[in-house]
């Protein structure tokens, strides 16, 4: 018996039934504060506690799976229960009217609740969605949508879904729900992508605008999805800088590895496409190590420019690249190792013959040997000249770069990300209008109240994060 | 106007525009003229009765005479006229087949479609249509693995293999778009060439562009405004010495500018 197992028992000496009672009885204050807050978020029009309803949405769900609510004693819940029961059960007109009667905000939660049941359900509550439009319903109706692509994933017909998805997103952006419309243009791209539809998925993404205050959750797959279109289109600086906000603006805990892996995998492979060499701590974070292990041996091909090892360590991980979805992309960075392999021939050799460089590189032919050669020195690669009569490449003196204008980029490179960081965390900031103090009796209370708050995000896990991990594990 | 024709005597229509097509010699003016008619044909058949637009009997017929069309484009060389065939095929060979047989044609045509994204240097399309093709058929189907080993020949700079390719083409239709391709990899070549080399002697310079006559060779030259010297035997290429240590006043003064407007803002 481990110590923390003991502790337990020595604590409370309880029966099981009693445990099934007390834990039934947190269970039921818990869904009671949550029905609280969303009353009060319906009734004050403030979007901020729905959301702290919604955050304990997942570890409940959990615990609600083996027990039922039916002995619930709260009135409201009791009220709110029927009407979800009702809302599960048909999806009719007559249950929309009653829906109505309730506060919708509730019945929704509720609904999400008892997700589990399946796709009808969720057909259920997006005609409930659909026929309240209040700004409060936003982040619930967010998730309906989530889980409404998801039930179609599963179901592995998720074309079927785009059609209602696209009229909603329609909806969501006229009525300004923000977090739903960031919901439903991410599950867009999802939707084209899993298809391999990136021109339809990059012409959406153009002709559409990310809300700006979407939560991170999403914003951070929406950057992971554009930077895969971008990938597939070549523009890999853009793919790069939307990668890397993706990985910064994804939580970092134990619930969004599955998300942070995925993201990572095509990073590497985008800055090795950008001619970059990811950097070695990158392989060495815990969380990374294990599934990142192929990239880390793929980059150190790339990284000496051995053109038969970079061949033998995709033959090896073939399987797992291609259920990484990164092996097309991975087939056009054979010309970056040979770039590679001839920088750094320069770099020893300050004069070297073409048949060296053939043999050294494992090319065909020597007059390859000299069109790829040149072609280097054109793209800027080497800095070097060919002497054809003698059938050797000189390198030229090396440049010092602190004569350039080089440094002076990098620095304004640096300084724009700062600045821009800075802007967007001023932007990001919450000024809640003043009518809020009046429901603070006093300082301590509201005090109180904050440490409450850091508690609970302390300790609850992140709900978004998990759901996150889920898709993530399908390997897009 | 005329009247619209039958299913029967537009399948018979096709027959005989197929035939046409496959003649050794084919008369493009009747065969421009059958295919428009076929098109017509096809629409209006599909406008009086909604019913047979989603016939497979009808779309096979519609698919084979698209795919008729994007053949003749090549054949005549209409290059706009061949993206469009091909826009709409995409339709029938990427979306759900809509119960129709896998087309014989299909990667002949999408193979001519990669290729004719790399003679037009449309890099970013070719490789979003590739992520739409199995890998298996990148890999092995010949049609499609044509281009993609171009592509990949192209951009390592292995000019040599590409300029081999032109005698590996899988069917004789490859060789219009490979021959556009050709005169954009000469140009490629030229301006490696320019600035790798010094110098190069003319014989040599002859075979790294991969002209067949020295004429070929000095027009090209003068239009890209070379040295060549008939006594040396040797074209010589104008040095290109860029300096980077000019000061670049104005770039470093918006830079400045924008960042004092910046730390105004925080301040």
């Amino acid at each position: 018996m481990t110590n923390n197992e003991e502790a337990a028992s020595m604590e409370v000496e309880l029966t099981e039934e009693q445990k099934v009672a007390e834990a039934q009885r947190i269970l039921r204050e818990d869904l009671v504060r949550n029905v609280k807050f969303l009353e009060r978020g319906a009734s004050e029009s403030e979007v901020h506690y729905i959301h702290r309803a919604m955050r304990t949405t997942f570890a409940l769900r959990k615990r609600l799976e083996h027990r039922s609510w039916a002995s619930s004693d709260s009135p409201a819940v009791a009220k709110a229960l029927e009407i979800a029961a009702a809302a599960l059960g048909t999806s009719g007109g007559k249950t929309e009217g009653e829906v109505k009667a309730c506060v919708p905000e509730v019945a929704l939660y509720f609904g999400l609740l008892e997700y589990a049941k399946g796709s009808e359900l969720s057909h259920a509550l997006i005609g409930v969605v659909n026929s309240v439009q209040r700004r409060t319903v936003d982040p619930i109706a967010g998730r309906v949508f989530f889980y409404f692509s998801r039930f179609y994933e599963v179901g592995n017909s998720l074309a079927n879904a785009r059609p209602t998805l696209l009229s909603a997103l329609q909806t969501a952006t006229l009525t300004g729900m923000k977090e739903s419309q960031a919901t439903l243009l991410t599950l867009l791209l999802r939707n084209y992508i899993y298809y391999r539809l990136y021109e339809q998925a990059e012409r959406l993404a153009a002709k559409t605008a990310f809300p700006t205050d979407a939560p991170n959750s999403v914003l951070a797959r929406y950057l992971y999805y554009m930077g895969r279109i971008e990938a597939v289109q070549l523009n890999y600086t853009v793919a790069h800088t939307h990668l890397l906000e993706a990985t910064r603006k994804a939580a970092s805990n134990a619930a969004t590895a599955g998300f942070q892996q995925t993201v990572h995998k095509l990073y590497v492979i985008v800055e090795l496409l950008m001619g970059n060499i990811p950097e070695r701590s990158l392989f060495r974070q815990a969380i990374l190590k294990k599934p990142l292990q192929p990239y880390l041996e793929l980059t150190q091909a790339v990284r000496i420019g051995d053109l038969a090892q970079f061949q033998s360590v995709v033959g090896q991980y073939r399987d797992k690249f291609l259920q990484d979805q990164v092996l097309v992309l991975i087939q056009r960075l054979r010309h970056n190792v040979i770039k590679a392999g001839i920088r750094s021939i320069s770099a020893a050799y300050s004069r070297i013959s073409l048949r060296d460089i053939c043999y050294k590189l494992h090319l065909d032919s020597e007059e390859d040997a000299e069109y790829i050669v040149a072609k280097a020195i054109r793209d800027g690669v080497i800095d070097a000249t060919i002497d054809h009569e003698r059938g050797f490449v000189k390198s030229s003196e090396i440049q010092d770069v602190y004569s350039t204008s080089d440094p002076q980029q990098a620095f304004d490179k640096r300084i724009a990300f700062c600045l821009n960081l800075h802007n967007e965390s001023v932007v990001a900031m919450r000024y809640p209008g003043r009518d809020h103090r009046k429901d603070i009796a006093d300082v301590n209370d509201a005090v109180r109240r904050e440490r409450e708050l850091a508690q609970e995000l302390a300790s609850e896990e992140f709900d978004d994060g998990m759901d996150d991990d889920d898709m993530m594990d399908d390997g897009l | 106007m005329s009247r619209a024709l039958s299913a029967k005597e537009l399948t018979a229509l096709y027959e005989s525009t197929r035939a046409a097509m496959d003649s050794p010699s084919p008369n493009l003016d009747t065969l421009r003229s059958q295919l428009s008619k076929l098109k017509v044909g096809l629409v209006q058949i599909a406008m009086q009765n909604s019913e047979v637009a989603t016939d497979t009997s009808y779309l096979l017929l519609k698919r084979s005479a698209l795919e008729l069309g994007a053949e003749f484009s090549v054949k005549v060389g209409d290059i706009p006229a061949f993206e469009r065939y091909m826009a709409q095929l995409e339709s029938y060979y990427f979306g759900d087949n809509l119960g129709l047989e896998e087309s014989k044609v299909m990667y002949p045509l999408i193979g001519l479609n990669l290729l004719r994204m790399l003679s037009e240097n449309l890099i970013a399309d070719f490789h979003t249509t590739l992520e739409r093709i199995d890998l298996n058929q990148i890999l092995n189907n010949e049609f499609v693995a044509h281009p993609v080993k171009l592509e990949q020949a192209l951009m390592e700079g292995s000019y040599k293999k590409v300029w081999q390719a032109r005698a590996e083409v899988p069917t004789p239709e490859y060789l219009f778009f490979v021959d556009i391709l050709m005169s954009t990899i000469r140009n490629e070549v030229a301006s490696c060439t320019e600035k790798s080399y010094a110098s190069l002697p003319l014989d040599d310079a002859k075979t790294v562009l991969f002209f067949s006559n020295m004429d070929e060779l000095l027009t090209f030259a003068q239009e890209r405004g070379w040295d060549v010297s008939p006594a040396e035997k040797k074209v010589t290429f104008p040095s290109h010495v860029e300096n980077m240590r000019v000061f670049q006043g104005e770039s470093i003064m918006h830079q400045t500018l924008s960042y004092a407007r910046e730390l105004e803002r925080i301040v």
